[in-house]
């Protein structure tokens, strides 16, 4: 079970600087002034910006009004990708704060989905949990759970309560000591070059021979050229809450530690940046 | 600690060194002048509304905006510690679970010190009983050897006696002929 309480405590509290600005061709009553907003690394976009939607409804009419959407640098944002995935796949190399442009119409149907409630993210997230589990237990530990439990979960992620949500996150990261680890590991690689949204395959955190399973092995087998051949320059970053673990780390570790709170280790391959 | 841990503990620190720290207390500080710009606003324009009739009661004006931020105040305490009893409960959620642990592990080590014990009684147990076996096996090869001198020694004395009254039944032949 996960026990480097300060490296969960770390990555719960990951904070990422956010401006959003309106954009330019919304209608406004009068000039709308930026918003700065500290946004936490592991929640949903959706689930945070209700004050930023505030502040610029506040200058514009309720007709000029569609659904709020977010993007940076022209790339509209996955709502139901983690914060902290966004802003390493996206935005790692720009100065901070970051800058996000807040539309209200001409919503992306072909890149976003549409979150019209809390209820919406509240589905996602619990889905992701599920999926989680069935990679790692069968299911067993989330289907023991009762409505109130999962309830736990949820509160804890919206309203940021780290001690919420971890009493019974706790549940989920346990595993036989004989087992050594999970069945098989839930992640997802992110690759910025690809058409595919991420990479997900089954993979366990224990070789047939009894070998731990690395990061590195993982990348090894789901996408190579993550790694850098010897003596070759680094092309890739392969990044974790917005650090660089070593290849070696073991993977049961990792995402008994690194995992956000959709029990999935988002994984971003991005290009080492050029300057 | 492993060298990887402590990598990924440094990375995340370095993270937030960069991406938080510089940046979290101009944020606290903003969101928390724009809460109270938003407050005042609200209650401003209230006071407005209902002191409207009454012109000239400045006095007045800032005590209710001053008991407004008051009232304020105290529900955000009151938030504060709902969410504290909430942490303290969940503490204590935490503590039964470790504590039932605990338990349980004493209860399975008292568990396996008795088999244990068990196991060490039947193991004396078989020692003692294939000591006996031993002992009993030894007495019977002695009995037997025993057995098998005492029906040689009689095998002989029979002999002796046969070949003795044999002698005996030579001689009385002979000093019938002498006769």
């Amino acid at each position: 079970m996960a026990d480097d309480k300060d490296v969960l405590r770390d990555v719960w509290f990951g904070r990422i600087p956010a401006c959003f600005t309106l954009n330019q061709d919304e209608v406004t009553e009068r000039e709308a002034e930026p918003y700065y907003l500290l946004l936490p690394r592991v929640s949903y976009l959706t689930l945070v910006t209700d004050k930023v939607k505030k502040h610029f409804l506040k200058v514009m009419k309720t007709e000029d009004v569609e659904e709020m959407w977010c993007e940076s640098e022209g790339t509209p944002l996955k709502w139901h990708y983690p914060i902290g995935v966004l802003f390493d796949l996206h935005a790692s190399n720009t100065v901070l704060p970051w800058n996000i442009t807040v539309h209200f119409k001409n919503f992306p149907d072909r890149d976003l989905l549409h979150c019209p409630s809390n209820s919406v993210i509240e589905a996602h997230f619990m889905s992701g949990i599920k999926e989680a589990d069935a990679l790692k237990h069968k299911s067993q530990v989330v289907n023991d759970m009762q409505k109130k439990d999962h309830k736990q979960l949820w509160m804890g992620l919206q309203n940021d309560k780290f001690d919420q949500f971890w009493a019974m996150n706790r549940k989920l990261m346990e595993y036989p000591t004989e087992d050594g680890g999970f069945r098989y590991i839930p992640f997802r690689i992110y690759l910025t070059m690809s058409d595919r949204p991420f990479v997900q395959r089954l993979f366990r955190p224990v070789s047939p021979e009894g070998n731990v399973h690395t990061l590195g092995n993982l990348l090894k087998e789901m996408y190579p050229a993550a790694i850098p051949n010897e003596g070759e320059p680094k092309q890739n970053q392969v990044v974790i809450h917005g650090i660089e673990p070593l290849l070696e780390t073991p993977l049961q570790w990792l995402s008994e530690h690194l995992s956000h709170p959709d029990n999935f280790l988002h994984i971003c391959v991005v290009p080492v940046p050029t300057d | 600690m492993a060298n990887w841990k402590n990598h990924v503990r440094a990375g995340l620190q370095q993270r937030d060194q960069t991406e938080k720290l510089p940046h979290v207390g101009v944020f606290t500080t903003l969101s928390q002048l724009e809460e109270r710009f938003e407050i005042r606003k609200q209650i401003l324009d209230d006071v407005q509304c209902n002191s409207s009739e009454r012109n000239g009661v400045e006095a007045g004006k800032i005590l209710h905006l001053q008991l407004r931020e008051t009232e304020h105040l105290s529900e955000k305490l009151s938030q504060t510690l709902s969410d504290l009893t909430t942490v303290l409960y969940l503490k204590e959620a935490e503590l039964q679970y470790w504590q039932s642990r605990v338990s349980q592990y004493r209860q399975e080590a008292h568990t396996l010190a008795k088999g244990n014990n068990t196991l060490k009684a039947r193991r004396e147990k078989d020692e003692l009983l294939q000591r006996w076996m031993e002992e009993k096996r030894e007495e019977a090869d002695r009995m037997n050897k025993n057995n098998d001198a005492q029906e040689r020694w009689q095998h002989l004395a029979k002999q002796m006696k046969k070949h003795l009254q044999q002698q005996e039944k030579e001689k009385s032949l002979l000093v019938d002929a002498s006769h």
